[in-house]
């Protein structure tokens, strides 16, 4: 008896050495008597100037204090977050995949009839529906913005170049480049999702969004629909750098900052790390030119960060206000300047000179959503690309995107 | 006689509890999940019996990566106890300054895998590619983490460099264990150095050799950080390993059960390869 008595007592104290540290932690966020409120973001480029607004929010609202999380690899530490059902209160996050999975699986609070959607742009708001494929609004997006090709100015004007408008001219300007010695595009393959902007220009001018629908119905096939974007994406090869395979993201900001290549297929968000690398740089963004019909040529463009709040969350007031205090336009206005990304709120303008050639596009909502998120991350298909890039085999590539499509629907 | 007994009871019940709660029954929730459809976040799943097991048989992405995995596995494991067990002997021998060197070459140990991974990151882009250029190199001015053929290798090296640290300490202390007088009757029966090695140094390490071969191995079968750093699974799939495709296909590719069947299959396959490991290594040291 008195055996049996001392183990459960050694029992009881191994586990009361962890209850303890839990307790800890909860007393201490009572105690202060402030709502803790956690934000949850997925761009490292854009931490320092969500801190700031994050200042600006906790001074003017003092009994309410958030604090971001801002992690690597930030929608893999989601999703096991959410599998831990510890779910940030406030998410801020790209329109991709992994939102349109988590907001199927009703994680997030409707804002379909919430005053806040009432300034977003409506083409913004209708992608989000077209992605989740649901009637609700899970997100609110906040910013937005735009792949296509950065180029370096002083290289264009010392080369007597102009923007090529369809993808012949293109082509003819990567090759006066190349004629010149210098290299035309700076790739970084050995990072397989900046495989992507290149891709998703080329998929959504050249096939269409509307291939994903059909694909998944099973009425095309990447085969007979893919071969002249496979094609495209292998020129591009062409015009790069010696040791493209070799070169991540990080490397390929640095050697385009110090005009190592003329253009850099990247989004916008680049911009402001090829600036830290060299500020006095003079550099300008232009849509991918995808096809022959410049009128065809739309720029890519989607929800580059969208807000929401946990379903699960304890303090879903103090959420929405911080929602609502970012959706501010002065606050959005000062969050576009510093990321050169657009704004998702109606009347608030990006005015910076770099990405003035994209304006046109985007006034005239000339826009097309990204492509690779209608594809199912378990593809996986950046490293489809990226293999393709190596082997340069157009045929066992649209068998692999093909074979690879339905054994993740199978798996379903 | 019971009184000990029940301390020795206290002793081992809480890292019992501890073990049962944090790696014993997630391991039966892993089991549990991969009978099911669950994407690892949804709220509700459905139960299917043994498809994913079946589909795992089906996925050329699983079996490609059983190939990198081993073929990385037994290259590390060789390479590893061949260099570690050559530092170890020249650090057990007389020479100057032996504590400095046991050191210097301890610290690649206590180095996070991580770190490590990133700064060789770093070393293969920007710093062997100068060299492999100056050398007039085509192959070695280029990055071999690039390369979807040798990428491999790199991680080998990286793994190699690191690993070797953890396994001189085991073959030193292994060392440390063998009687001195064996090698004064060597030298009076006029042993060659390399006789001595082969039939008193090397048979009497038996032990070290069998626990460094496992733990190598083991460690080798388990390889997921080097990976994360240098290639992230790259180019392609060329160096998804095993526990990297369990990790990324379960939690980024929403496929939290299909990877769980994987993860059980892969469980059973490292539990097979060790015991046979332990069995063969050791009936090698009983014959002695």
């Amino acid at each position: 008896m008195k055996k049996g008595f001392k183990l459960i007592m050694a029992g009881l104290l191994a586990t009361s050495l962890l209850s303890a540290c839990g307790n800890n932690k909860a007393s201490e966020g009572a105690a202060a008597g402030t709502v803790k409120i956690e934000f949850f973001q997925n761009k490292s480029e854009a931490k320092a100037s969500f801190d700031k607004l994050i200042a600006k929010f906790n001074e003017a609202n003092p009994n309410i204090k958030v604090s971001q999380v801002n992690p690597p690899d930030a929608e893999t530490v989601l999703k096991t977050r959410v599998a831990k059902k510890d779910i940030p209160d406030v998410v801020g996050l790209g329109a991709t995949d992994t939102f349109s999975t988590l907001a199927k699986s009703g994680l997030f609070e409707d804002f379909s009839q919430d005053p806040l959607i009432a300034n977003i742009q409506p083409a913004y708001l209708d992608m989000l529906k077209r992605m989740t494929g649901l009637t609700e609004i899970n997100g609110i997006p906040f910013s937005t913005n735009a792949n296509g090709v950065i180029y370096n100015k002083a290289i264009f004007k010392e080369l007597n170049l102009t923007i090529p408008k369809t993808w012949d001219e293109f082509i003819a300007v990567a090759q006066k480049v190349k004629d010149s010695g210098k290299n035309a595009f700076y790739l970084t393959l050995k990072d397989a999702w900046t495989t992507l902007p290149a891709f998703n220009a080329l998929e959504s001018n050249v096939v269409g969004l509307d291939f994903f629908k059909e694909r998944a119905q099973g009425t095309v096939t990447f085969k007979d629909t893919y071969r002249e974007v496979a094609e495209k994406q292998l020129k591009l090869l062409d015009y790069a750098q010696k040791d493209m395979y070799g070169k991540g993201y990080n490397d390929g900001n640095t050697a385009f900052a110090k005009g190592e290549s003329a253009m850099y297929l990247q989004g916008v968000w680049a911009i402001p790390e090829i600036q830290k690398a060299n500020p006095d740089i003079d550099l300008g963004v232009f849509p991918f030119p995808g096809t022959n019909d410049p009128a065809k040529n739309k720029l890519v463009s989607g929800v580059d960060t969208l807000l929401t709040v946990a379903k699960s969350s304890k303090h879903k007031e103090e959420a929405k206000k911080f929602v609502d205090f970012l959706l501010q336009p002065d606050n959005v206005k000062q969050y576009i300047s510093e990321q050169k990304s657009f704004s998702a709120v109606t009347g608030v303008t990006q005015d910076d000179a770099s990405v003035a050639d994209l304006k046109e596009s985007l006034e005239s909502g000339n826009l097309v959503d990204f492509a690779d998120h209608y594809i199912p991350a378990a593809m996986k298909v950046e490293t489809i690309f990226q293999d393709f890039m190596q082997k340069k085999d157009i045929n066992a590539y649209l068998t692999k995107l093909d074979t690879e499509w339905d054994k993740v629907a199978n798996r379903k | 006689m019971a009184k000990r007994r029940t301390a020795f009871y206290l002793m081992t019940i809480p890292a019992l509890l501890l073990f049962f709660a944090f790696h014993t029954y997630p391991a039966l929730q892993g089991i549990f999940y991969s009978f099911t459809n669950w994407d690892g976040f949804s709220s509700s799943y459905d139960f299917v019996g043994f498809k994913n097991f079946v589909n795992i048989f089906q996925d050329d992405n699983v079996i490609n990566s059983y190939m990198f995995t081993f073929k990385y596995s037994i290259v590390v494991t060789i390479f590893i106890n061949i260099l570690s067990l050559m530092i170890a002997l020249g650090l057990n021998s007389k020479i100057k300054f032996k504590n400095f060197f046991r050191g210097v070459y301890f610290l690649p140990n206590i180095l996070s895998v991580l770190i490590v991974g990133f700064i060789f990151n770093y070393l293969f882009s920007n710093v062997f590619t100068v060299w492999g250029a100056k050398l007039g190199s085509e192959f070695l001015s280029q990055n071999i983490l690039g390369n979807a053929n040798w990428a491999w290798v790199g991680i080998v090296i990286v793994a190699v460099w690191q690993g070797i640290a953890f396994n001189t300490i085991l073959y030193l202390a292994g060392l440390q264990t063998i009687p001195q007088d064996l090698y004064e009757a060597s030298s009076l029966d006029g042993a060659s150095r390399w006789r001595e090695f082969w039939s008193i140094t090397f048979p009497l390490l038996a032990p070290s050799f069998t626990i460094n071969m496992v733990l190598a191995m083991k460690g080798a079968l388990m390889v997921f950080d080097q990976v994360v750093a240098l290639t992230g699974g790259g180019p392609g799939r060329s160096t998804q390993s095993i526990a990297l495709l369990i990790y990324t296909g379960g939690f980024q590719g929403g496929e939290f059960a299909y990877q769980s069947a994987n993860a059980v299959i892969y469980f059973i396959v490292i539990v097979v390869i060790s015991v046979l490991q332990l069995k063969f290594l050791q009936k090698r040291e009983m014959d002695l």
